[in-house]
């Protein structure tokens, strides 16, 4: 059976763009358990390539990639 | 190790440049301190140029000078302890931006900034660089190595942009050509739709034959001093425009992707690139010195002030072609006093806009930048670099500057005439 996903931060990135919304994730992430996950919502199509690349550079896990309506939803959980 | 690791790589970084301004060349005749923004707005002797240079120039003088080795005490020479490698983390990171503005009011012309480069690559080397510069460098070679994670997303993102293109200039044929053999610009954006749609506008307008590369222009190897991943970092875009046989690299508005990749590159790579690296700002110059765009300066009234990107201006000489493009879309353009060569960093170089933890000092920097500003009485403030972009967004929001920040870009497509 799946482990259950626990979101315990979203993040408001609209508007925001490179290198902040990374900064604000790099941020997020160290205040959140390992194993545990932060949500974020973007607007700018720059984090479609960075968040990806981020997660993979930094060992943490990007569980969803996603469009809401007119935001990019990312769901990353902290792996180490 | 980290410190054997730091002081290899201080000996290889031991160039011509670096070993004169390392050398007794400094007549300590205190010149640069007012040259130096964070000197200015902290008034704090430690942030002049001389002083900080001689932090690392003391630890050069200890392996290169025959007199420091003999006499130590007389010259200040010292041996780079643990303790002091620490130290020069915020030396190196935080308080210089390598702007140059102290190497231009240096009767001596010491480089400075190349003293506080080596220190930033010793850094490197002993693992002590600021976590998110080398996480910015990493995720910007990773999006090359890993490009099917995003592809087809970032793809079908470019659609919906194309629409918003096609409906601004109510022309169903206007495109964004990604991998487009053969066209004759590469378009490198930044990671941002700001750097992606106006330029398409213009491109579309000119009728120019282009096609936008799937990186982006930034290199964080730079900021870091890591030459290796500064170089991994350009390659990517090096081998785009090989690939796709484009005559031309147009770079977005931004100040060290320009000097990295027109100046440094042919450098960092032993040879020169096989193609023509330009600014958007000398594009958008010649589209306006040629009249291949309709522009209407009267759709920009309110007044406009421009702020000369260190890297643009002062390392890259571009500093003449902004100017005729602003005056070409806007009615009443005010010069910050002073600018070209002269004109202060913003606070937010060097790399220092991505370090969350040192925004209070970023923002004391930015204080004769801010202050530049408010005395031009200009609503609108041009800048051709984002970090700049972000830098002065925040000074407005600190200082209460009540401006509209934009690029040159962003202002011609408020000028331009459609149709």
């Amino acid at each position: 059976m799946a482990e259950e996903l626990k979101i315990v931060t979203t993040l408001d990135l609209k508007g925001l763009v490179c290198p902040i919304p990374i900064v604000k994730v790099n941020q997020a992430i160290k205040n959140v358990q390992v194993g545990e996950a932060i949500e974020a919502f973007a607007t700018d199509p720059g984090v479609l390539g960075d968040i990806p690349a981020w997660s993979k550079t930094t060992g943490n896990e990007l569980v969803k990639m996603e469009r809401v309506d007119k935001n990019f939803r990312f769901v990353i959980r902290r792996l180490k | 190790m980290t410190l054997e690791a730091a002081n290899k790589e201080l000996e290889k970084k031991y160039t011509k440049l670096v070993g004169t301004a390392a050398s007794n060349m400094c007549a300590h005749c205190g010149w640069c301190m007012e040259a130096c923004h964070v000197y200015l707005a902290s008034h704090d002797p430690a942030m002049t140029p001389v002083a900080k240079a001689e932090r690392i120039r003391r630890v050069y003088k200890k392996n290169h000078d025959w007199m420091s080795q003999l006499f130590p005490a007389w010259t200040g020479a010292k041996k780079l302890t643990e303790e002091e490698l620490d130290k020069w983390v915020t030396l190196a990171y935080r308080d210089c931006t390598l702007c140059e503005r102290c190497v231009v009011n240096c009767p001596m012309g010491v480089e400075t900034p190349q003293l506080i480069a080596a220190a930033r690559a010793a850094l490197v080397a002993a693992g002590k660089a600021p976590e998110i510069l080398t996480q910015l460098a990493d995720m910007a070679i990773s999006r090359e190595e890993n490009a099917e994670l995003y592809k087809d997303f970032f793809l079908e993102q470019v659609k919906e942009i194309e629409k918003q293109l096609q409906e601004k200039l109510r022309d169903p044929e206007a495109t964004i050509p990604i991998d487009k053999e053969g066209a004759d610009i590469l378009y490198v954006p930044l990671s941002g739709l700001h750097t992606i749609l106006p330029e398409a506008i213009l491109f579309n307008a000119a009728h120019e034959s282009w096609t936008m590369s799937m990186f982006e222009a930034s290199n964080y190897g730079v900021f870091l001093s890591d030459s290796a991943k500064s170089k991994r970092i350009a390659e990517r875009i090096i081998n785009e425009a090989k690939r796709l046989k484009v005559k031309e690299v147009v770079l977005t508005e931004c100040g060290h992707a320009y000097t990295t990749l027109r100046w440094e590159a042919p450098k960092l790579f032993g040879e020169p690139l096989p193609f023509q690296v330009r600014s958007i700002l000398e594009v958008l110059d010649e589209y306006v010195r040629e009249k291949r765009i309709n522009l209407d300066p009267s759709k920009n009234s309110e007044p406009v002030t421009y702020h000369d990107s260190c890297n643009l201006g002062r390392k890259g000489g571009l500093l003449e072609e902004p100017r005729r493009v602003i005056n070409a879309v806007a009615q009443d353009f005010r010069e910050m006093i002073p600018n070209r060569l002269q004109s202060f960093c913003c606070g937010g170089g060097g790399g220092l806009v991505a370090v969350a933890e040192w925004s209070d000092a970023r923002i004391l920097a930015g204080k004769p930048k801010a202050d530049q500003i408010r005395k031009t009485g200009a609503k609108i403030v041009v800048t051709s670099c984002d970090n700049c972009r972000h830098q002065i967004n925040e000074l407005n929001e600190h200082y209460n500057l009540g401006i509209t920040v934009t690029s040159l870009s962003e202002l011609n497509v408020q000028a331009l005439v459609i149709p």
